[in-house]
């Protein structure tokens, strides 16, 4: 361990980056194992050990993210803070994806039933979508690229403005509870998702520009 | 300025890895001209200057306030161990005399991370960590001084291993071995000399300036030593830190401690980069505590260091004696499980005062570094 000292390899804030995206390829992993539940057949009890495992890891590494942040903090000083901010916001945005997966999987075990639906098609298509906005931004937050954090973005508030579309309709709409509360609420935690997704990518790309009425600490509405 | 493009500039500098480390050589050439140039000065200066200079410090009580007081006063042990070196290697002062003088310093030298931890005295929880994580560093040495002065004033024991440990290395006490390093630094030392001697010094008036010169030099190039070893190592001490926090045992943590001391030749650079880690609760005491030690042992290089520029054999015993000092206490009073604990109970006890009563901790800082030690000089000598 102390021949380690000797050794090259990545320094402090590349290796918390790349700890970072792996902990978003978990939320990723969560996300997707979730939704199946909820909008397949899949049955959720056979994806729950896996997504509360995956939950603990990313906690897990939370946790020792922040450990390494503090350190690095204390070696370097503080030439990297708003790097270090950044890192801080971003997982702590990511952690929020693993539990908001955790959300949509108590509602597939609360027993919402969107399987086999004339909306399945859809949902799954939209599902799809998300899960690969998870691969775009942690490509972003390898490599910036302006012209494709400008393109999610745009991506991103376009899909969260159907979700409210969606939300609101169901809110308005005379159709049983059943049907469309499920879905308002599912709706509801993609669009957090979502929210969460251009988040990390923003804090990627501009650490200390945070959104008005955002703080490092608290995150969510 | 992006995450991704920050990441990839973490600890980089305007100046190349190569240029920065020749740069690291050059500095500790400069050092070792300050110690001979100290050296030197104090042989000018005469024997009778000598002793109205130095008489006041044969007493050992004294001889250890003057070690903190000088310690506390240049923020380096570094320093200072290699000031005594230079001042045993003049023969200004004995090796009897320096021994305490050493022991002093060690003491003096865990002020600076005390300061450190103030930095977060109106914060309650975080304080009380970062306190108890820098005073352990203090009960430590304290205890170890406590225990080891007396003995080696009643036996010489640490003089005895360390003089024969010297001359099997150099030759006898008394002697003058041709160290090599000490013919590199002749010629700068000469240009120093004429160059003073030129205008119009001479006698003691030239040996004060040459050891003013050498006490520049010393602290000056100590500090960019310092200062560049830790932008040339900082990814790999963070790097460490963490596989120490994670998986380390304290036989690795103390091994780092040594390791990065010596590199950053500077103890207290070690010691004050676990204060933030202690306050924000990621480092905890009984890990912060190993990597202490090491930085007692590793810091002692320094002071081994100036002896090379010296042909003394008794300024080798002394640095020899500062690093068996050190590794001395850990054996005694880190080893046995029983006792390793103590100035951890020490440190937290002061700690939770500290904590209740901030102003206890500045009064802490003033009493014990500065205070105290004046007093019992003005007694003792």
């Amino acid at each position: 361990m102390v021949l380690s000292f000797f050794r090259k390899s990545p320094s402090g804030l590349e290796h918390a980056v790349s700890r970072a995206v792996g902990m978003l390829g978990d939320a990723r992993h969560s996300f997707d194992l979730a939704t199946l539940a909820l909008l397949t057949e899949t049955s959720a009890s056979a994806v729950d050990a896996d997504i509360r495992a995956t939950d603990e890891r990313m906690n897990r590494t939370e946790v020792e993210l922040r450990s390494e942040l503090v350190i690095h903090i204390s070696v370097q000083g503080t030439m990297n803070i708003g790097s270090v901010l950044g890192l801080i916001l971003l997982i702590n945005r990511i952690e929020r994806i693993g539990d908001q997966a955790k959300n949509v999987l108590d509602l597939a075990e609360e027993g919402a039933v969107l399987a086999g639906r004339p909306d399945s098609e859809t949902l799954l298509t939209e599902r799809a979508e998300i899960s690969a906005l998870f691969g775009e931004v942690a490509e972003l937050m390898v490599e910036h690229d302006d012209a494709r954090f400008a393109e999610l973005t745009q991506h991103c508030e376009e899909l969260q403005a159907l979700h409210q579309t969606k939300i609101n309709e169901y809110v308005h709409s005379m159709e049983p509870g059943r049907d469309v509360v499920p879905r308002a609420i599912y709706y509801r935690y993609l669009n957090r998702i979502v929210a969460n997704l251009v988040g990390i990518a923003r804090a990627a790309a501009e650490p200390l520009v945070l959104e008005p009425g955002e703080s490092v600490v608290d995150l969510d509405e | 300025m992006t995450l991704s493009t920050l990441a990839g500039e973490t600890g980089k500098n305007s100046m190349p890895t190569a240029v920065r480390a020749m740069l690291v050589g050059g500095l500790i050439y400069l050092f070792l001209v300050g110690v001979s140039s100290l050296e030197q000065g104090i042989k000018v200066m005469g024997q009778d200057t000598q002793e109205q200079l130095f008489s006041n410090v044969s007493n050992p009580i004294a001889g250890l306030c003057i070690g903190i007081l000088g310690t506390v006063l240049v923020q380096s042990s570094s320093a200072s161990t290699s000031v005594i070196v230079g001042l045993v290697a003049a023969g200004a002062i004995d090796i009897e005399t320096a021994v305490p003088m050493i022991m002093g310093a060690n003491i003096g030298t865990t002020v600076t991370n005390t300061l450190v931890s103030l930095g977060s005295a109106r914060r309650s929880d975080e304080f009380r960590r970062a306190f108890a994580t820098a005073t352990v560093h203090d009960f430590f040495n304290v205890i170890a001084v406590a225990v080891l002065l007396p003995l080696e004033l009643l036996t010489g024991v640490l003089s005895n291993a360390a003089g024969r440990l010297s001359e099997l290395l150099v030759g006898s006490s008394g002697s003058e071995w041709k160290s090599p390093i000490k013919a590199w630094v002749k010629t700068p030392v000469g240009w120093i000399e004429d160059l003073e001697s030129s205008l119009g010094l001479g006698g003691t008036a030239l040996g004060v300036t040459m050891v003013l010169t050498g006490l520049v030099l010393i602290i000056v190039s100590l500090g960019l030593i310092t200062k560049n070893m830790r932008l040339l190592i900082a990814d790999r001490v963070e790097r460490s830190m963490n596989s120490v926090l994670s998986k380390g045992s304290g036989s690795v943590a103390m091994l780092l401690g040594v390791v990065i001391t010596m590199l950053v030749q500077s103890s207290s650079i070690t010691t004050s980069i676990l204060i933030p880690m202690s306050a924000a609760g990621v480092l905890a005491i009984r890990n912060a505590y190993p990597v202490t030690l090491g930085a007692n042992v590793g810091t002692t290089i320094t002071a081994l260091l100036a002896a090379l520029a010296s042909s003394s054999p008794d300024a080798l015993t002394v640095a020899l004696v500062h690093t068996l000092f050190n590794v001395t206490a850990i054996v005694i009073l880190y080893v046995p499980r029983f006792i390793r604990d103590v100035p951890i109970y020490c440190a937290e006890w002061l700690a939770r005062i500290a904590a209740a009563r901030p102003v206890w901790a500045v009064g802490y800082v003033m009493g014990a570094f500065i205070v105290l030690p004046l007093v019992v000089f003005a007694i003792a000598r």
